[in-house]
Protein backbone atom coordinates (compact mmCIF):
# COMPACT_ATOMS: atom_id res chain seq x y z
CA UNK A 1 0.00 0.00 0.00
CA UNK A 2 2.81 2.24 1.08
CA UNK A 3 4.38 1.82 -2.87
CA UNK A 4 0.80 2.90 -4.20
CA UNK A 5 0.80 5.36 -2.20
CA UNK A 6 3.87 7.04 -3.11
CA UNK A 7 2.62 6.37 -7.03
CA UNK A 8 -0.42 8.83 -6.01
CA UNK A 9 1.56 11.27 -4.71
CA UNK A 10 3.40 11.70 -7.95
CA UNK A 11 0.48 11.60 -9.45
CA UNK A 12 -1.05 14.52 -7.97
CA UNK A 13 1.36 17.62 -9.47
CA UNK A 14 0.43 16.00 -12.80
CA UNK A 15 -3.54 17.17 -12.06
CA UNK A 16 -2.45 20.23 -10.70
CA UNK A 17 -0.09 20.93 -13.81
CA UNK A 18 -3.02 20.63 -15.81
CA UNK A 19 -5.57 22.47 -13.88
CA UNK A 20 -3.19 25.59 -15.00
CA UNK A 21 -4.50 24.94 -18.57
CA UNK A 22 -7.67 24.54 -18.62
CA UNK A 23 -8.58 27.84 -16.69
CA UNK A 24 -11.26 29.28 -18.90
CA UNK A 25 -14.22 31.42 -17.62
CA UNK A 26 -17.14 30.35 -19.18
CA UNK A 27 -20.78 30.57 -17.53
CA UNK A 28 -21.53 28.91 -14.53
CA UNK A 29 -24.69 26.55 -14.61
CA UNK A 30 -25.67 25.23 -11.22
CA UNK A 31 -24.26 21.95 -10.88
CA UNK A 32 -28.10 20.68 -9.60
CA UNK A 33 -30.45 22.95 -10.62
CA UNK A 34 -33.46 21.06 -8.73
CA UNK A 35 -33.85 18.94 -5.26
CA UNK A 36 -33.91 15.32 -6.96
CA UNK A 37 -35.50 12.62 -4.56
CA UNK A 38 -34.62 8.47 -5.37
CA UNK A 39 -37.23 5.65 -4.27
CA UNK A 40 -35.06 2.37 -4.66
CA UNK A 41 -36.55 -0.76 -3.46
CA UNK A 42 -35.88 -4.43 -4.62
CA UNK A 43 -36.73 -7.91 -3.77
CA UNK A 44 -34.38 -10.84 -3.76
CA UNK A 45 -34.36 -14.63 -3.40
CA UNK A 46 -31.83 -17.14 -3.29
CA UNK A 47 -32.27 -20.69 -3.11
CA UNK A 48 -29.39 -23.54 -2.68
CA UNK A 49 -28.17 -26.49 -1.16
CA UNK A 50 -24.57 -25.46 0.25
CA UNK A 51 -25.24 -23.16 3.75
CA UNK A 52 -22.01 -21.92 5.58
CA UNK A 53 -23.66 -21.85 8.27
CA UNK A 54 -24.25 -25.79 8.52
CA UNK A 55 -20.76 -26.28 7.21
CA UNK A 56 -21.49 -26.34 3.43
CA UNK A 57 -24.59 -28.23 3.67
CA UNK A 58 -27.92 -27.36 4.06
CA UNK A 59 -30.61 -24.73 2.44
CA UNK A 60 -29.63 -21.36 1.48
CA UNK A 61 -33.03 -19.89 1.01
CA UNK A 62 -33.37 -16.68 1.54
CA UNK A 63 -35.53 -13.65 0.79
CA UNK A 64 -34.48 -9.88 1.48
CA UNK A 65 -36.71 -6.78 0.84
CA UNK A 66 -35.20 -3.46 0.38
CA UNK A 67 -36.18 0.44 0.21
CA UNK A 68 -34.27 3.15 0.31
CA UNK A 69 -34.52 6.86 -0.57
CA UNK A 70 -31.76 9.21 -1.42
CA UNK A 71 -32.42 13.02 -1.45
CA UNK A 72 -30.11 15.34 -3.10
CA UNK A 73 -30.32 18.86 -2.39
CA UNK A 74 -28.62 21.80 -4.21
CA UNK A 75 -27.26 24.24 -1.71
CA UNK A 76 -26.15 26.77 -4.26
CA UNK A 77 -25.17 26.91 -7.28
CA UNK A 78 -21.31 24.57 -6.27
CA UNK A 79 -23.10 22.24 -3.42
CA UNK A 80 -25.23 19.69 -2.99
CA UNK A 81 -25.98 17.69 -0.32
CA UNK A 82 -26.93 14.06 -0.67
CA UNK A 83 -28.98 11.86 1.82
CA UNK A 84 -29.14 8.03 1.63
CA UNK A 85 -31.60 6.35 4.38
CA UNK A 86 -32.64 2.02 3.42
CA UNK A 87 -33.64 -0.68 5.26
CA UNK A 88 -33.70 -3.99 4.13
CA UNK A 89 -35.57 -6.93 6.11
CA UNK A 90 -34.50 -10.35 5.32
CA UNK A 91 -35.46 -13.87 6.47
CA UNK A 92 -32.69 -16.39 6.45
CA UNK A 93 -33.01 -20.68 6.11
CA UNK A 94 -29.55 -20.80 6.90
CA UNK A 95 -29.33 -18.39 9.54
CA UNK A 96 -32.04 -19.74 11.50
CA UNK A 97 -29.89 -22.50 11.72
CA UNK A 98 -27.36 -21.44 14.13
CA UNK A 99 -29.90 -22.36 16.49
CA UNK A 100 -31.52 -25.57 14.95
CA UNK A 101 -33.15 -27.20 17.73
CA UNK A 102 -36.61 -25.11 18.43
CA UNK A 103 -38.36 -28.26 18.97
CA UNK A 104 -40.84 -27.95 16.51
CA UNK A 105 -39.35 -30.58 14.27
CA UNK A 106 -36.15 -32.99 13.72
CA UNK A 107 -33.26 -30.71 12.81
CA UNK A 108 -31.77 -31.01 9.61
CA UNK A 109 -29.77 -28.76 7.76
CA UNK A 110 -32.28 -28.47 5.10
CA UNK A 111 -34.96 -27.34 6.67
CA UNK A 112 -35.47 -23.98 8.20
CA UNK A 113 -35.37 -23.36 12.03
CA UNK A 114 -37.79 -21.02 13.46
CA UNK A 115 -35.32 -19.71 15.86
CA UNK A 116 -35.02 -15.83 16.55
CA UNK A 117 -32.00 -15.71 13.57
CA UNK A 118 -33.99 -16.48 10.87
CA UNK A 119 -35.16 -12.76 10.24
CA UNK A 120 -33.16 -8.87 10.79
CA UNK A 121 -33.44 -6.06 9.23
CA UNK A 122 -30.33 -3.94 8.26
CA UNK A 123 -31.06 -0.19 8.45
CA UNK A 124 -28.17 2.43 6.75
CA UNK A 125 -27.97 6.30 6.62
CA UNK A 126 -25.44 7.84 4.64
CA UNK A 127 -24.97 11.53 3.99
CA UNK A 128 -22.46 12.56 1.12
CA UNK A 129 -21.33 16.58 0.14
CA UNK A 130 -19.81 17.59 -2.67
CA UNK A 131 -18.63 20.78 -3.87
CA UNK A 132 -17.79 22.05 -7.35
CA UNK A 133 -15.21 24.33 -8.92
CA UNK A 134 -16.23 27.21 -10.51
CA UNK A 135 -15.32 26.08 -14.09
CA UNK A 136 -16.73 22.47 -12.93
CA UNK A 137 -12.98 21.00 -13.58
CA UNK A 138 -12.94 19.96 -10.11
CA UNK A 139 -14.88 17.96 -7.76
CA UNK A 140 -14.18 17.45 -3.92
CA UNK A 141 -16.61 15.37 -2.15
CA UNK A 142 -17.13 13.85 1.37
CA UNK A 143 -19.21 11.13 3.00
CA UNK A 144 -20.57 9.92 6.48
CA UNK A 145 -22.19 6.57 6.47
CA UNK A 146 -23.76 4.50 9.71
CA UNK A 147 -25.49 1.41 9.16
CA UNK A 148 -26.77 -1.83 11.64
CA UNK A 149 -28.15 -4.88 12.13
CA UNK A 150 -28.61 -7.21 15.20
CA UNK A 151 -25.07 -8.27 15.21
CA UNK A 152 -23.20 -5.98 13.28
CA UNK A 153 -22.48 -2.42 13.53
CA UNK A 154 -20.37 -0.51 10.82
CA UNK A 155 -19.43 3.59 10.89
CA UNK A 156 -17.60 4.55 7.44
CA UNK A 157 -16.48 7.86 6.17
CA UNK A 158 -14.73 8.69 2.90
CA UNK A 159 -13.53 11.78 0.37
CA UNK A 160 -12.96 12.33 -3.24
CA UNK A 161 -11.42 14.18 -5.54
CA UNK A 162 -12.17 14.59 -9.61
CA UNK A 163 -10.22 16.50 -11.98
CA UNK A 164 -11.68 16.95 -15.40
CA UNK A 165 -9.40 18.35 -17.81
CA UNK A 166 -8.69 18.73 -21.75
CA UNK A 167 -11.82 20.44 -22.51
CA UNK A 168 -13.56 17.73 -20.19
CA UNK A 169 -12.60 14.86 -22.24
CA UNK A 170 -10.56 13.30 -19.69
CA UNK A 171 -11.33 12.74 -15.56
CA UNK A 172 -9.04 11.46 -13.18
CA UNK A 173 -10.73 10.61 -10.20
CA UNK A 174 -8.99 9.81 -6.60
CA UNK A 175 -10.98 8.39 -3.81
CA UNK A 176 -10.10 7.02 0.23
CA UNK A 177 -12.80 5.43 1.74
CA UNK A 178 -12.55 3.27 5.68
CA UNK A 179 -15.43 1.68 7.50
CA UNK A 180 -14.89 0.64 10.94
CA UNK A 181 -17.26 -2.38 11.65
CA UNK A 182 -17.71 -4.10 14.93
CA UNK A 183 -19.54 -7.61 15.37
CA UNK A 184 -21.14 -8.95 18.02
CA UNK A 185 -20.36 -12.53 17.74
CA UNK A 186 -23.08 -14.88 17.87
CA UNK A 187 -21.87 -18.81 17.99
CA UNK A 188 -23.68 -21.74 16.80
CA UNK A 189 -26.20 -22.87 19.66
CA UNK A 190 -24.27 -25.78 20.69
CA UNK A 191 -20.69 -24.32 20.73
CA UNK A 192 -22.23 -21.59 23.09
CA UNK A 193 -21.05 -21.68 26.90
CA UNK A 194 -23.59 -19.93 28.61
CA UNK A 195 -21.88 -18.05 31.47
CA UNK A 196 -18.16 -18.26 30.03
CA UNK A 197 -17.39 -14.78 31.05
CA UNK A 198 -16.79 -13.86 26.61
CA UNK A 199 -18.66 -9.86 27.35
CA UNK A 200 -18.69 -9.81 23.67
CA UNK A 201 -20.74 -12.78 23.03
CA UNK A 202 -24.71 -12.55 22.45
CA UNK A 203 -27.25 -14.75 22.36
CA UNK A 204 -29.77 -14.91 19.87
CA UNK A 205 -32.29 -16.76 21.39
CA UNK A 206 -34.39 -15.87 24.44
CA UNK A 207 -34.84 -19.70 25.14
CA UNK A 208 -32.03 -21.15 26.53
CA UNK A 209 -30.21 -24.39 24.71
CA UNK A 210 -28.49 -26.98 27.30
CA UNK A 211 -27.11 -29.71 25.30
CA UNK A 212 -27.42 -32.11 28.36
CA UNK A 213 -31.24 -31.88 27.41
CA UNK A 214 -30.55 -33.58 24.31
CA UNK A 215 -29.84 -36.80 22.95
CA UNK A 216 -26.07 -37.28 20.79
CA UNK A 217 -25.82 -39.71 18.53
CA UNK A 218 -22.84 -40.71 16.80
CA UNK A 219 -20.09 -39.97 18.67
CA UNK A 220 -21.95 -39.26 21.76
CA UNK A 221 -18.54 -37.66 23.63
CA UNK A 222 -19.23 -34.37 21.71
CA UNK A 223 -16.35 -32.16 22.80
CA UNK A 224 -15.23 -29.44 19.75
CA UNK A 225 -11.52 -27.08 19.58
CA UNK A 226 -14.19 -24.26 19.74
CA UNK A 227 -12.80 -21.43 21.28
CA UNK A 228 -14.02 -17.71 20.61
CA UNK A 229 -12.88 -14.89 18.90
CA UNK A 230 -11.01 -12.17 20.78
CA UNK A 231 -11.27 -9.38 18.27
CA UNK A 232 -14.83 -8.17 17.25
CA UNK A 233 -13.62 -5.40 14.92
CA UNK A 234 -13.63 -5.50 11.05
CA UNK A 235 -11.92 -2.42 9.54
CA UNK A 236 -11.74 -2.30 5.34
CA UNK A 237 -9.52 0.47 3.86
CA UNK A 238 -10.14 1.43 0.11
CA UNK A 239 -8.24 3.85 -2.30
CA UNK A 240 -9.63 4.28 -5.51
CA UNK A 241 -8.13 5.54 -8.59
CA UNK A 242 -10.47 5.95 -12.18
CA UNK A 243 -9.29 7.73 -15.33
CA UNK A 244 -11.90 8.08 -17.53
CA UNK A 245 -11.76 9.66 -21.32
CA UNK A 246 -13.91 10.37 -24.31
CA UNK A 247 -12.20 8.65 -27.22
CA UNK A 248 -14.41 10.01 -29.85
CA UNK A 249 -17.61 10.78 -30.42
CA UNK A 250 -19.66 8.29 -30.04
CA UNK A 251 -16.60 6.09 -27.71
CA UNK A 252 -15.43 6.53 -24.06
CA UNK A 253 -13.61 4.72 -21.38
CA UNK A 254 -13.25 4.32 -18.03
CA UNK A 255 -10.65 2.45 -16.10
CA UNK A 256 -11.14 2.05 -12.52
CA UNK A 257 -8.88 0.83 -10.16
CA UNK A 258 -9.33 -0.14 -6.15
CA UNK A 259 -6.82 -1.64 -3.50
CA UNK A 260 -8.48 -3.31 -0.67
CA UNK A 261 -7.29 -3.80 3.13
CA UNK A 262 -9.10 -5.57 5.34
CA UNK A 263 -8.32 -6.62 8.74
CA UNK A 264 -9.73 -7.87 12.25
CA UNK A 265 -12.31 -10.64 12.26
CA UNK A 266 -12.77 -11.74 8.68
CA UNK A 267 -14.58 -14.74 10.05
CA UNK A 268 -18.35 -15.14 10.30
CA UNK A 269 -18.65 -16.54 13.79
CA UNK A 270 -21.41 -18.48 13.36
CA UNK A 271 -20.52 -20.32 10.19
CA UNK A 272 -19.75 -24.06 11.55
CA UNK A 273 -17.06 -26.35 9.83
CA UNK A 274 -16.55 -29.59 10.33
CA UNK A 275 -13.78 -32.08 10.39
CA UNK A 276 -12.67 -35.67 8.16
CA UNK A 277 -10.72 -36.59 11.39
CA UNK A 278 -12.99 -36.01 13.98
CA UNK A 279 -16.21 -38.34 14.70
CA UNK A 280 -19.73 -36.89 13.73
CA UNK A 281 -22.09 -36.45 16.85
CA UNK A 282 -25.72 -35.82 15.95
CA UNK A 283 -28.71 -33.99 17.69
CA UNK A 284 -31.85 -35.20 15.74
CA UNK A 285 -30.61 -35.02 12.08
CA UNK A 286 -28.18 -32.40 12.45
CA UNK A 287 -24.66 -32.53 12.60
CA UNK A 288 -22.53 -30.87 16.23
CA UNK A 289 -20.10 -28.35 14.78
CA UNK A 290 -16.25 -29.25 15.02
CA UNK A 291 -16.00 -25.23 14.84
CA UNK A 292 -16.26 -22.18 13.13
CA UNK A 293 -15.15 -20.82 10.35
CA UNK A 294 -11.33 -19.47 10.85
CA UNK A 295 -9.94 -17.34 8.29
CA UNK A 296 -6.80 -14.63 8.56
CA UNK A 297 -7.26 -11.96 9.91
CA UNK A 298 -6.10 -9.48 7.32
CA UNK A 299 -6.56 -9.47 3.41
CA UNK A 300 -5.69 -7.75 0.59
CA UNK A 301 -8.04 -7.12 -2.72
CA UNK A 302 -6.83 -5.75 -5.97
CA UNK A 303 -9.63 -4.92 -8.01
CA UNK A 304 -8.69 -3.44 -11.71
CA UNK A 305 -12.38 -2.32 -13.56
CA UNK A 306 -12.72 -0.69 -16.69
CA UNK A 307 -15.92 -0.14 -18.58
CA UNK A 308 -16.30 0.77 -22.47
CA UNK A 309 -19.51 2.47 -23.58
CA UNK A 310 -20.64 2.99 -27.37
CA UNK A 311 -22.94 5.05 -28.69
CA UNK A 312 -24.38 2.65 -32.03
CA UNK A 313 -26.69 5.23 -33.20
CA UNK A 314 -30.44 6.60 -31.64
CA UNK A 315 -31.23 3.69 -30.99
CA UNK A 316 -28.80 1.43 -29.86
CA UNK A 317 -26.05 1.55 -26.79
CA UNK A 318 -23.56 -0.70 -26.12
CA UNK A 319 -22.56 -0.86 -22.32
CA UNK A 320 -19.59 -3.46 -21.57
CA UNK A 321 -17.24 -3.84 -18.27
CA UNK A 322 -14.70 -5.99 -17.91
CA UNK A 323 -13.19 -6.33 -14.29
CA UNK A 324 -10.00 -8.03 -12.91
CA UNK A 325 -9.27 -9.51 -9.43
CA UNK A 326 -7.45 -10.85 -7.14
CA UNK A 327 -7.03 -11.29 -3.33
CA UNK A 328 -3.88 -12.50 -1.05
CA UNK A 329 -6.53 -15.32 -0.04
CA UNK A 330 -5.54 -17.06 -3.20
CA UNK A 331 -8.98 -16.05 -5.35
CA UNK A 332 -8.99 -14.83 -8.83
CA UNK A 333 -11.98 -13.53 -10.64
CA UNK A 334 -12.93 -12.16 -13.97
CA UNK A 335 -15.87 -10.63 -14.87
CA UNK A 336 -17.79 -9.04 -17.62
CA UNK A 337 -20.99 -7.77 -18.77
CA UNK A 338 -22.74 -6.63 -21.57
CA UNK A 339 -25.74 -4.11 -21.94
CA UNK A 340 -27.06 -2.61 -24.86
CA UNK A 341 -30.16 -0.25 -24.12
CA UNK A 342 -32.87 -0.50 -26.93
CA UNK A 343 -34.25 2.92 -27.11
CA UNK A 344 -38.13 1.87 -28.26
CA UNK A 345 -39.72 5.20 -27.88
CA UNK A 346 -38.53 8.85 -26.71
CA UNK A 347 -39.94 7.36 -23.54
CA UNK A 348 -39.31 3.83 -23.13
CA UNK A 349 -35.74 1.96 -23.17
CA UNK A 350 -35.25 -1.75 -22.62
CA UNK A 351 -32.04 -2.46 -20.46
CA UNK A 352 -31.46 -6.08 -22.00
CA UNK A 353 -27.99 -7.27 -19.87
CA UNK A 354 -25.56 -10.46 -19.39
CA UNK A 355 -23.20 -10.83 -17.15
CA UNK A 356 -19.92 -13.50 -16.43
CA UNK A 357 -18.15 -14.12 -13.24
CA UNK A 358 -15.65 -16.67 -12.35
CA UNK A 359 -13.36 -17.19 -9.23
CA UNK A 360 -11.22 -19.59 -8.11
CA UNK A 361 -11.05 -20.89 -4.71
CA UNK A 362 -9.76 -19.10 -1.48
CA UNK A 363 -6.70 -21.24 -0.12
CA UNK A 364 -8.78 -21.84 3.22
CA UNK A 365 -12.12 -23.40 1.54
CA UNK A 366 -12.59 -27.19 1.30
CA UNK A 367 -16.64 -28.80 1.06
CA UNK A 368 -18.27 -30.20 3.89
CA UNK A 369 -16.21 -32.70 6.33
CA UNK A 370 -13.37 -32.45 4.74
CA UNK A 371 -11.02 -29.84 6.34
CA UNK A 372 -8.21 -31.51 9.35
CA UNK A 373 -8.44 -29.98 12.32
CA UNK A 374 -4.92 -29.60 11.80
CA UNK A 375 -5.08 -26.79 9.79
CA UNK A 376 -4.53 -23.33 10.76
CA UNK A 377 -7.19 -21.37 8.82
CA UNK A 378 -10.95 -23.16 7.45
CA UNK A 379 -14.16 -22.33 5.61
CA UNK A 380 -16.83 -24.13 4.19
CA UNK A 381 -18.23 -21.04 2.81
CA UNK A 382 -18.98 -21.81 -0.90
CA UNK A 383 -19.05 -18.02 -1.55
CA UNK A 384 -15.26 -18.23 -1.32
CA UNK A 385 -15.22 -21.90 -3.35
CA UNK A 386 -14.46 -22.44 -6.78
CA UNK A 387 -17.56 -21.57 -9.22
CA UNK A 388 -18.86 -19.75 -12.10
CA UNK A 389 -21.88 -17.92 -13.08
CA UNK A 390 -24.11 -16.25 -15.23
CA UNK A 391 -26.96 -13.50 -14.79
CA UNK A 392 -29.38 -12.43 -17.33
CA UNK A 393 -31.34 -9.39 -16.97
CA UNK A 394 -34.22 -7.08 -18.54
CA UNK A 395 -35.64 -3.84 -17.56
CA UNK A 396 -37.44 -1.10 -19.28
CA UNK A 397 -37.23 2.37 -18.15
CA UNK A 398 -39.53 4.89 -19.16
CA UNK A 399 -37.93 8.72 -19.08
CA UNK A 400 -40.31 11.87 -18.92
CA UNK A 401 -37.84 14.50 -19.93
CA UNK A 402 -40.31 17.57 -19.31
CA UNK A 403 -41.35 16.21 -16.22
CA UNK A 404 -45.44 16.42 -17.16
CA UNK A 405 -46.46 14.41 -14.44
CA UNK A 406 -46.48 15.82 -11.63
CA UNK A 407 -47.95 14.76 -7.72
CA UNK A 408 -48.18 18.35 -5.62
CA UNK A 409 -44.91 19.66 -6.13
CA UNK A 410 -43.53 17.36 -7.24
CA UNK A 411 -42.44 15.86 -10.62
CA UNK A 412 -41.94 11.85 -12.10
CA UNK A 413 -38.42 12.04 -14.48
CA UNK A 414 -37.96 8.49 -14.69
CA UNK A 415 -38.96 4.92 -13.63
CA UNK A 416 -36.65 1.83 -14.27
CA UNK A 417 -38.10 -1.95 -13.64
CA UNK A 418 -35.54 -4.62 -13.72
CA UNK A 419 -35.08 -8.20 -13.07
CA UNK A 420 -32.15 -10.16 -12.87
CA UNK A 421 -31.59 -14.18 -13.11
CA UNK A 422 -28.35 -15.29 -10.99
CA UNK A 423 -27.25 -19.01 -11.48
CA UNK A 424 -23.86 -20.30 -10.42
CA UNK A 425 -22.73 -23.67 -12.18
CA UNK A 426 -24.05 -25.56 -8.65
CA UNK A 427 -27.30 -25.53 -7.21
CA UNK A 428 -27.43 -21.57 -6.18
CA UNK A 429 -29.59 -19.44 -7.78
CA UNK A 430 -31.31 -16.33 -7.31
CA UNK A 431 -33.65 -13.48 -8.69
CA UNK A 432 -34.16 -9.66 -8.00
CA UNK A 433 -36.52 -7.25 -9.02
CA UNK A 434 -35.53 -3.80 -8.69
CA UNK A 435 -37.76 -0.91 -9.12
CA UNK A 436 -36.78 2.65 -9.24
CA UNK A 437 -38.51 6.10 -8.92
CA UNK A 438 -37.09 9.44 -9.88
CA UNK A 439 -38.78 12.78 -9.09
CA UNK A 440 -37.73 15.83 -9.13
CA UNK A 441 -38.80 18.94 -7.08
CA UNK A 442 -40.08 22.56 -8.76
CA UNK B 1 12.81 -7.46 -4.85
CA UNK B 2 11.35 -5.94 -8.10
CA UNK B 3 11.74 -2.55 -8.79
CA UNK B 4 10.28 -1.00 -12.10
CA UNK B 5 10.73 2.59 -13.17
CA UNK B 6 8.61 4.65 -15.50
CA UNK B 7 9.26 7.75 -17.95
CA UNK B 8 6.10 9.09 -19.48
CA UNK B 9 5.38 11.66 -21.94
CA UNK B 10 1.92 13.02 -21.72
CA UNK B 11 0.89 15.38 -24.14
CA UNK B 12 -2.23 17.37 -22.98
CA UNK B 13 -3.75 20.47 -24.59
CA UNK B 14 -0.69 20.48 -26.83
CA UNK B 15 1.38 21.10 -24.88
CA UNK B 16 4.53 18.49 -23.44
CA UNK B 17 4.60 17.48 -19.85
CA UNK B 18 7.32 14.62 -18.98
CA UNK B 19 6.06 12.92 -15.71
CA UNK B 20 8.74 10.76 -14.16
CA UNK B 21 6.85 8.35 -12.26
CA UNK B 22 8.67 5.62 -10.02
CA UNK B 23 6.85 2.19 -8.65
CA UNK B 24 8.83 0.56 -6.74
CA UNK B 25 7.13 -2.87 -7.05
CA UNK B 26 7.47 -5.54 -4.32
CA UNK B 27 5.78 -8.85 -5.29
CA UNK B 28 3.62 -10.57 -7.66
CA UNK B 29 0.84 -8.54 -6.62
CA UNK B 30 2.29 -5.17 -7.19
CA UNK B 31 3.84 -6.26 -10.53
CA UNK B 32 0.65 -7.04 -11.74
CA UNK B 33 -0.05 -3.35 -10.82
CA UNK B 34 2.19 -1.83 -13.42
CA UNK B 35 0.03 -2.98 -16.39
CA UNK B 36 -3.15 -1.25 -15.28
CA UNK B 37 -0.75 1.99 -14.27
CA UNK B 38 0.68 2.09 -17.39
CA UNK B 39 -2.68 1.47 -19.50
CA UNK B 40 -3.53 4.83 -18.01
CA UNK B 41 -0.25 6.05 -19.31
CA UNK B 42 -1.68 4.86 -22.55
CA UNK B 43 -4.95 6.49 -21.98
CA UNK B 44 -3.41 10.24 -21.71
CA UNK B 45 -1.58 9.88 -24.66
CA UNK B 46 -4.56 8.83 -26.62
CA UNK B 47 -6.08 11.71 -24.66
CA UNK B 48 -3.86 14.65 -26.67
CA UNK B 49 -5.43 13.11 -29.85
CA UNK B 50 -9.29 13.05 -29.31
CA UNK B 51 -10.79 16.30 -28.34
CA UNK B 52 -14.24 16.88 -28.23
CA UNK B 53 -15.78 19.76 -28.19
CA UNK B 54 -18.92 20.22 -26.15
CA UNK B 55 -20.77 21.12 -28.77
CA UNK B 56 -20.00 17.69 -30.10
CA UNK B 57 -21.26 15.70 -26.68
CA UNK B 58 -24.63 15.43 -27.78
CA UNK B 59 -24.22 11.36 -28.16
CA UNK B 60 -21.50 11.00 -25.34
CA UNK B 61 -24.38 12.84 -22.85
CA UNK B 62 -26.64 10.50 -23.21
CA UNK B 63 -27.81 9.01 -19.93
CA UNK B 64 -26.73 5.18 -21.14
CA UNK B 65 -23.31 6.62 -21.96
CA UNK B 66 -22.63 7.15 -18.11
CA UNK B 67 -19.52 5.67 -17.15
CA UNK B 68 -21.32 3.73 -14.18
CA UNK B 69 -23.88 1.74 -13.12
CA UNK B 70 -27.08 3.14 -13.24
CA UNK B 71 -28.33 4.38 -9.58
CA UNK B 72 -31.56 1.58 -10.00
CA UNK B 73 -28.98 -1.18 -9.87
CA UNK B 74 -27.20 -0.73 -6.59
CA UNK B 75 -29.08 -3.17 -4.71
CA UNK B 76 -27.88 -5.74 -7.32
CA UNK B 77 -24.38 -4.73 -7.24
CA UNK B 78 -24.13 -4.93 -3.97
CA UNK B 79 -25.91 -8.39 -3.85
CA UNK B 80 -22.94 -9.66 -6.15
CA UNK B 81 -20.28 -7.84 -2.86
CA UNK B 82 -22.01 -10.03 -0.62
CA UNK B 83 -22.18 -13.03 -2.53
CA UNK B 84 -18.96 -13.18 -4.15
CA UNK B 85 -15.78 -12.70 -3.50
CA UNK B 86 -14.30 -10.46 -5.62
CA UNK B 87 -15.61 -6.65 -5.18
CA UNK B 88 -14.59 -3.39 -6.00
CA UNK B 89 -13.89 -1.18 -9.53
CA UNK B 90 -17.40 -1.08 -10.00
CA UNK B 91 -18.06 1.77 -7.82
CA UNK B 92 -19.92 -0.49 -5.73
CA UNK B 93 -18.90 -1.60 -2.55
CA UNK B 94 -15.99 -2.59 -0.64
CA UNK B 95 -16.36 -2.45 3.12
CA UNK B 96 -18.78 -2.12 5.67
CA UNK B 97 -21.35 -4.72 6.69
CA UNK B 98 -20.68 -8.54 6.76
CA UNK B 99 -23.44 -9.59 4.13
CA UNK B 100 -22.96 -12.87 6.40
CA UNK B 101 -27.08 -14.32 5.46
Amino acid sequence: MKNIATFIMALLPFIGYAQQSDNTSEYKKRVLETTEIDFLSSYYSQDGENAAVSGGIGTENLTDATGAIIVSIPLNDDDILTIDAGVSAYTSASSSNINPFDGKGVANAFVASSGASRKDVWSNFTASYSHSSDNRNQIWSGKFSVSSEYDYFSLGGGASFTRLFNEKNTELSLNASVFLDTWSTIYPVELRKPGSGNSNEEDDDHESFNIADYTITGNPDYHPLFTPFNSTSRNSYTLGLGVSQILSKKLQIALLADFIVQDGLLSTPFQRVYFADVEDSFIENFHLADDVERLPDSRFKVALGSRLHFYINEVFVLRTYYRYYYDDWGILSHTGSLEIPVKITPHLTLYPSYRYYNQTAADYFAPYNQHFSTEKYYTSDYDLSKYHSNQYGIGVSYTDVFTTTHIGRVAIKTIDLKYNRYERNSSFSSGMFLLGVKFIVD
Amino acid sequence: MLQVGYIIDVNINHSCYRICVLAFLTNHTLYKMKKIFFALGILLLISSCAVVKEYEKINLNDPDMTLSDRKSDRNITTFHAYREAAAGANGGKTGGGCGCN
